[in-house]
C-alpha cells in the first residue's frame, strides 16, 4: 500500500523545533514518509521542496507570529502551482481567532496547543487519502 | 512502581542518617566547596536580583518596557533579541522583516543600544542579555560610554553559547571553532577591563529546554564551560583573571527536590574542578554565581492561570537553592511573546517569596538533609559521570561538528514530546485535568493581543545605511575581517569599533563567516559589502 507523503517545514526565521520534531516523529510511528523541510523557509522554498516530495500534505510549524506574514503567500503560490495539496499549520501560538482565519485562507486543518498526536495523525491521513489512493492506482502491479 | 526523580534517581519512602554520604556535614555556607552557597548570609548581598526577561519591539519600546519594570521593583534588567537578532541577522535582512521586534528587541547597531539603555543608570543596574556576546557587550559598552559610566562599573552578563547554539534555539551560522574564539575574546576582554561583569555566563536554560533532564543539562554545561576556560589558558590568560566572572544560567523544572540538589551539586562540582584541575586559588573562582529562568517548557496553552502557580513552585526551589538572581517565565509565553500583565505577575511573584514568605531569611535551608544530601550527592555523581563519558567520546569541536550533541538534544526533544504525550509525564490541564477549549477562559484574552513587527524602525535602519560614512565603515569591516582571518587579535575589540563606525551587526557576523570562508548572508540574500 502507497504511504501519505507529508512534507513538515518551519518558515522564516523562528527556530523552535520542538513542535516539528515531535510531529514528525509520531507520523513516521504511524507508517508517514515524513519529508522533513527543517527550518528557514520561504513559501516558495516549502512548495517546491513539497512538489519535489510530491507531498500529499503540507505540515508548517510555527512558535512564532510570522505565520501570519507567511501563510497567505504560501497559499497563493500553492495555488499558482496547480497543485492542490492540503496545507496543515501546528503551533501553540496559534489562537481561536487565528485558527478562524487561517480557515478562510483555505488551510484544511490548525492544530492548537490542545491537539493530541492521534487526532493529527488522523487528519493528515484522511486529507493525504485522494493523493495516496491515485498513486496507489499508478502504480505499476 | 518506584519513583523517581525527573532525571531517573529512584526515591525511597523516606530517608535515614545512613543514607548520608559520607555522615554528617560540618560545611557551612560561604566556604569551600561551596555546596550550601555562595555566602554566609543570604541578605548579605541585597538578596537576589528580580528580573524578568523582556524587549520587545524597536529599542525605544524596549526602553518604555525596562524602565516599566524598574518602576515595578524589578532590581536588574535581562533583555532578550528577536529571532534575528538572536541570529546575528538586522532587521531589514528580507528573512528578517516579519519578525523584527516581535519576540525581542531589534538591535543590530550602537545607537539601538543607546537608545534602549537610555535613562537607565548602567552604573548601578545589573544589565544581563541573551543578545550574542559580542554585540550586547559592544553595545553596553558605547551606551555606558554616552552615559559617562566607567566599564569597570557595569554589572551584569551575557550568554555563551558556542557548542550548543546551531542545534537548537537561534544558530550564528559560523564554525564552531569561531564560536568559541568569540566567546574567549569576549572574556579576555572584559576580564581586565570589566572586572564587575559576568561576561562568562554558561546558559544551560536555553538548549535544555528542549527536554533535557537535570543530569543532562548540567553535564553538557560542565562540557562547554570546560571547553571555553581551556580556550582561555591557551590564550594565556591566569584562570583567577576569569574565574570569578562565569555564572551559569540554568533551567528550573517543576522537580523541586532535584532542582535544587542539581544546584548545590553544581556548586559543589564547579569548585572542585576550578581548584583541582584548574589551579584556581581565589575563592571568588571557585564558587559559581547561579542565576535561572524556571522553565517555559513546563508552561502549558491550556488552563495558562496554572503556569502563575508553577512559576511560585520553581521560584520557591530557586531561592531555597540560594541562586544570586531569578526569572520567572511569563504565564502567557506558551502562547504569545510575554504580555506587560504576564511580566508583572512574574516580578510580583518573586517579591511576594521575597517579602512575605520568609523563604530567602536562611542560607541553605535543607542543608544536612538525610535526603538533600542524599540526592545531591547522587546528582553530583551523574553530572561528573556523564562529562567524563562526553569528553572521552573525543575532541569537543569534532563532536559538535559530528553532531554528537545535535542527537542528545534532539533524543531529548521527542522524549519530552512522548512523555507528555503518552502521559508518562503528568502536566496538570494537559494529559490530566483537561478541559473543553470552550471552557478554558482565564487569562485566555491576552493571547489574541499580538502585536506587530516594527516596520518603522525597520525602515530607519534602511535609512541610516544609506547616511554614514563609506571609507571609514568599508575600513572597519575590513579590520573585523582581517582580525577573523588572522586569528589575532580580540574580536570584541573590532566588533566595538565597528559599531563605532556604524556597522551593523549583520554585517560584522558576515565578515566574520567570510573570514572564516563562509557565505556572508547564510541566507543567500545578501550580496558582501566589502
Amino acid at each position: 500500500m502507497a504511504r501519505e507523503q507529508v512534507t513538515i517545514g518551519i518558515m522564516g526565521i523562528d527556530q523552535h523545533e520542538n513542535g516539528a520534531i515531535a510531529v514528525s516523529r509520531f507520523l513516521r510511528e504511524a507508517q508517514m514518509e515524513v519529508s522533513y523541510a527543517g527550518l528557514f523557509n520561504t513559501p516558495d522554498t516549502l512548495v517546491d521542496k513539497a512538489l519535489a516530495g510530491e507531498a500529499d500534505v503540507i505540515g508548517v510549524s510555527c512558535h512564532s507570529w510570522e505565520f501570519l506574514h507567511y501563510l497567505p503567500e504560501l497559499m497563493r503560490r500553492l495555488k499558482d502551482s496547480g497543485r492542490d495539496i492540503p496545507v496543515v499549520v501546528g503551533g501553540s501560538v496559534l489562537t481561536p481567532a487565528d485558527r478562524a482565519r487561517l480557515a478562510e485562507l483555505g488551510v484544511a486543518a490548525c492544530f492548537g496547543a490542545g491537539a493530541d498526536a492521534e487526532q493529527i495523525v488522523d487528519t493528515i491521513r484522511r486529507l493525504a487519502r485522494p493523493g495516496v489512493t491515485r498513486r496507489e492506482a499508478e502504480a505499476p502491479r | 512502581m518506584q519513583p523517581k526523580t525527573r532525571s531517573g534517581i529512584p526515591l525511597k519512602p523516606f530517608y535515614a542518617a545512613s543514607d548520608l554520604p559520607g555522615g554528617r556535614t560540618e560545611e557551612t555556607p560561604g566556604n569551600y566547596p561551596f555546596t550550601r552557597g555562595r555566602l554566609q548570609a543570604t541578605r548579605s548581598a541585597g538578596g537576589w536580583i528580580q528580573r524578568e526577561l523582556s524587549g520587545e519591539g524597536s529599542p525605544k519600546q524596549s526602553n518604555a518596557q525596562l524602565r516599566y519594570l524598574i518602576e515595578q521593583g524589578q532590581t536588574g534588567i535581562d533583555v532578550i533579541g528577536d529571532a534575528p537578532t538572536m541570529s546575528m541577522t538586522d532587521p531589514d535582512h528580507p528573512l528578517a522583516r516579519p519578525a523584527a521586534g516581535t519576540q525581542g528587541v531589534s538591535a543590530c547597531r550602537k545607537l539601538d543600544y543607546l537608545e534602549m539603555f537610555e535613562g537607565i543608570d548602567l552604573g548601578s543596574v545589573s544589565v544581563s542579555s541573551s543578545i550574542p556576546a559580542v554585540f550586547s557587550i559592544a553595545g553596553l559598552v558605547h551606551a555606558a560610554r554616552q552615559a559617562g559610566v566607567a566599564p569597570d562599573r557595569l554589572r551584569g552578563s551575557t550568554i555563551q553559547v558556542p557548542l550548543y547554539c546551531e542545534d537548537c534555539s537561534y544558530r550564528y551560522h559560523l564554525p564552531v571553532g569561531f564560536r568559541t574564539r568569540l566567546a574567549a575574546d569576549a572574556v579576555a576582554y572584559c576580564a581586565t577591563r570589566m572586572p564587575r561583569f559576568h561576561a562568562f555566563l554558561e546558559d544551560s536554560y536555553f538548549f535544555s529546554e528542549s527536554g533535557l533532564n537535570s543530569v543532562e543539562e548540567m553535564a553538557l554545561a560542565f562540557v562547554e564551560i570546560r571547553h571555553i576556560l581551556r580556550r582561555l589558558l591557551a590564550m594565556g590568560v591566569p584562570v583567577d583573571q576569569f574565574g570569578s566572572r562565569i555564572a551559569i544560567l540554568l533551567n528550573c523544572s517543576m522537580d523541586l527536590y532535584e532542582e535544587i540538589a542539581k544546584i548545590r551539586a553544581t556548586r559543589r562540582l564547579f569548585a572542585r574542578m576550578m581548584h583541582d584541575e584548574f589551579g584556581a586559588n581565589d575563592p571568588r573562582s571557585q564558587s559559581v554565581v547561579i542565576t535561572c529562568h524556571t522553565s517555559g517548557l513546563s508552561l502549558t496553552a491550556q488552563q495558562p492561570a496554572n503556569n502563575i502557580v508553577r512559576g511560585a513552585v520553581q521560584a520557591m526551589a530557586l531561592v531555597m537553592a540560594g541562586v544570586q538572581a531569578i526569572e520567572i517565565s511569563a504565564f502567557d509565553e506558551a502562547y504569545r511573546t510575554p504580555s506587560r500583565e504576564a511580566h508583572l505577575v512574574g516580578l510580583r511573584t518573586q517579591q511576594i517569596i521575597d517579602l512575605e514568605s520568609g523563604i530567602g531569611q536562611v542560607a541553605d535551608p535543607f542543608g544536612g538533609s538525610y535526603f538533600m544530601e542524599s540526592l545531591t550527592a547522587e546528582m553530583e555523581r551523574r553530572i561528573w559521570a556523564m562529562v567524563t563519558e562526553i569528553e572521552a567520546a573525543g575532541p569537543i569541536d569534532r563532536l559538535v561538528e559530528q553532531g554528537y550533541f545535535r542527537a542528545i538534544l534532539h533524543a531529548a526533544m521527542e522524549r519530552h514530546g512522548q512523555d507528555v504525550s503518552r502521559g508518562r509525564a503528568h502536566l496538570v490541564g494537559v494529559n490530566v485535568h483537561a478541559i473543553p477549549e470552550d471552557d478554558d477562559r482565564l487569562l485566555r484574552a491576552v493571547s489574541e493581543m499580538k502585536f506587530e513587527p516594527c516596520e518603522e524602525h525597520v525602515e530607519r535602519i534602511v535609512a541610516f545605511r544609506a547616511s554614514r560614512d563609506a571609507a571609514r565603515h568599508q575600513a572597519c569591516l575590513r579590520r573585523a575581517l582581517d582580525c577573523a582571518r588572522s586569528e589575532s587579535g580580540n574580536l570584541l575589540e573590532v566588533t566595538i569599533d565597528a559599531f563605532e563606525a556604524g556597522a551593523t551587526m549583520g554585517e560584522i557576523a558576515g565578515v566574520f563567516r567570510v573570514g572564516c570562508g563562509q557565505a556572508y548572508d547564510p541566507f543567500g540574500r545578501l550580496p558582501p559589502p566589502l
